[in-house]
């Protein structure tokens, strides 16, 4: 199978030490690949070091066999949207399309076909001739993605895709990507959102503090915390987190605002969990149990969650 | 309604998006009026007018792209620029060179103000226009520059200034270089033939031909080209 994209020791380093470290990754045609990680862990550094908007500090990356990054060859197979939604303020969505259509060699009859094509396929194409400045943070998000599609690149590269998206265009751009995939492009996301990496995504890299704690195959990577068990509990005071992290049942605990994530190994029983809480079980207002996800596992991992409270 | 313009290239980019904030158009264009207009029609000696358009040619050209640039790179548009299927070199270039001719059609209407003053001069127009055009292009190398430095729009004044306002002193433009090393130096900064040219056409009074100060103007271009070509991966790839 050609490789696409392909990673070997590639580090980006910051002057405050932060950055991303040692990591290796190989991207197929057709796969979809996410970085995984909770704010700062590095996913976004490197999905711009994979871009090509930021050069490797050590390490190597190499694009359909090339390392050069400025390789006007290599970013016209690439399509790129990074964390700001970044456009030409002043100039209407169609106008922002149509400079990056052109610029990245379409003819202005298939620009123009496909322009119209993702703004519809957006929802933006009423708001063609509207400035930029005009729009929300979303549609701005949305005319990123449709920029990104509209020269047919063979890598992906997106950060938060779903970021600003309201729930029906989320499903209509997991659909957009399904179908890119099936079609061989090769796709990777920087997200924490676990419930659209493990629905869209075959494989996942989980960063932590800018390394690999692990990466796989999703199937594979929940086996890891196959069996085991997360009891989530809504508490209106502080309970004791220590008293709970000490028993042997537990494999890791998080607290976030009101909101306390308690991972069980694998055959223990929630109410061993609940016994520590005795006496003090008022504080609790609401009490959960669920399948673990790829949270869990970053959680079991690091000792932190992957997540912040209202992302999750 | 007409359709909107649609831009394929840096340029029309730029010219489009310069056309539609109309309120900077006016600024820009009404600005070297304002200046240029007592200036030239006062009983100021032409001197003063000379030294002060030369001074406003390139404080326009090097605060505008400084402060374009390092706008830009703070709303991330930089990053876009950035992964166009096109070198650096040929990007920066593109935008400088747009930035510069903009600039040169606000110093259009001083060419036209001293046409109207000075008729029997009109030689120098070419000269002032060849010799303008070398010094909004090295401005807009250095503007760039300078935006690379710094981490907003108001930072870069500061950095755009410190280099140029010596640079003015020592192209003669306040007072005229005695010492032959400081006449040498004149030599080599594009300013010197801009006020040169200025005073051909205000005062009657240059050191130098037309011919010289726009061929000047012209050697000036080139090495701007060259420099910015030397300076994009700098501007362009900073974060």
């Amino acid at each position: 199978m050609p490789v696409l994209l392909s990673a070997r020791r590639l580090t980006r380093t910051y002057p405050n030490g932060q950055g991303v470290f040692d990591v290796d990754l190989r991207l197929e045609p057709g796969e979809l690949v996410a970085l995984m990680g909770p704010n700062g862990s590095g996913k976004s550094t490197l999905l711009r070091v994979l871009g090509t908007a930021a050069a490797p500090s050590g390490g190597t990356v190499s694009w359909f066999g090339t390392t050069d990054l400025r390789d006007p060859a290599v970013r016209r197979r690439l399509g790129v949207v990074l964390d700001q939604a970044a456009h030409f303020e002043e100039m209407t969505a169609y106008q922002n399309g149509w400079f990056f259509a052109r610029q990245f060699g379409l003819e202005p009859r298939i620009a123009a076909e496909r322009i119209e094509d993702g703004l519809r396929w957006a929802g933006l194409w009423e708001a063609r001739h509207q400035p930029v400045r005009e729009y929300s943070l979303g549609m701005k998000r949305k005319l990123s993605l449709v920029e990104a599609f509209l020269h047919r690149p063979q890598i992906l590269l997106l950060d938060e895709p779903t970021l600003g998206l309201d729930y029906r265009a989320e499903l209509a751009l997991i659909e957009r990507l399904q179908v890119l995939s099936l079609t061989g492009t090769g796709i990777v996301i920087a997200t924490n959102d676990v419930h659209l990496a493990e629905r869209l995504c075959h494989r996942v890299l989980l960063l932590h503090q800018g390394r690999v704690v692990t990466e796989g195959r999703v199937a594979r990577l929940l086996t890891a915390v196959a069996g085991s068990k997360e009891l989530e509990l809504q508490i209106h005071s502080p309970i004791d987190l220590e008293g709970i992290r000490s028993l042997p049942e537990v494999e890791a605990v998080s607290a976030s605002g009101h909101t306390v994530s308690v991972m069980l190994a694998r055959g223990a029983n929630p109410a061993q969990v609940l016994a520590i809480l005795n006496g003090t079980s008022d504080l609790v207002s609401t009490m959960r149990v669920r399948q673990p996800n790829l949270g869990d596992l970053f959680l079991k991992l690091t000792g932190v969650p992957l997540q912040e409270e209202g992302a999750r | 309604m007409s359709p909107p313009a649609l831009p394929a290239s840096i340029w029309q980019r730029e010219l489009i998006e310069f056309e539609q904030r109309r309120r900077a158009l006016v600024v820009k264009l009404l600005f070297p009026l304002l200046i240029a207009l007592p200036l030239i029609y006062s009983r100021a000696a032409g001197v003063y007018a000379a030294m002060a358009l030369t001074m406003l040619t390139a404080t326009v050209g090097a605060l505008g792209s400084g402060a374009v640039l390092s706008r830009e790179r703070a709303i991330g548009l930089n990053v876009r620029y950035r992964l166009l299927p096109r070198r650096p070199a040929a990007v920066l270039l593109e935008r400088v060179a747009a930035g510069a001719a903009i600039d040169l059609v606000q110093m259009l209407v001083v060419l036209v103000l001293i046409a109207f003053r000075q008729p029997t001069r009109l030689a120098w127009l070419p000269a002032i226009l060849l010799a303008a055009a070398g010094v909004l292009a090295a401005c807009n190398v250095l503007g760039a520059w300078a935006s690379s430095l710094t981490r907003s729009p108001g930072e870069v004044m500061l950095a755009v200034l410190l280099p140029l306002l010596p640079a003015l002193y020592l192209s003669g433009v306040f007072t005229a270089p005695a010492a032959p090393l400081l006449a040498a130096i004149s030599r080599l900064l594009p300013f010197t033939y801009l006020h040169d040219a200025l005073l051909g056409a205000l005062t009657g009074r240059p050191q130098l031909t037309p011919w010289a100060d726009a061929a000047a103007g012209i050697v000036f271009l080139a090495v701007s080209a060259a420099l910015t070509g030397l300076l994009a991966r700098r501007v362009l790839e900073r974060d």
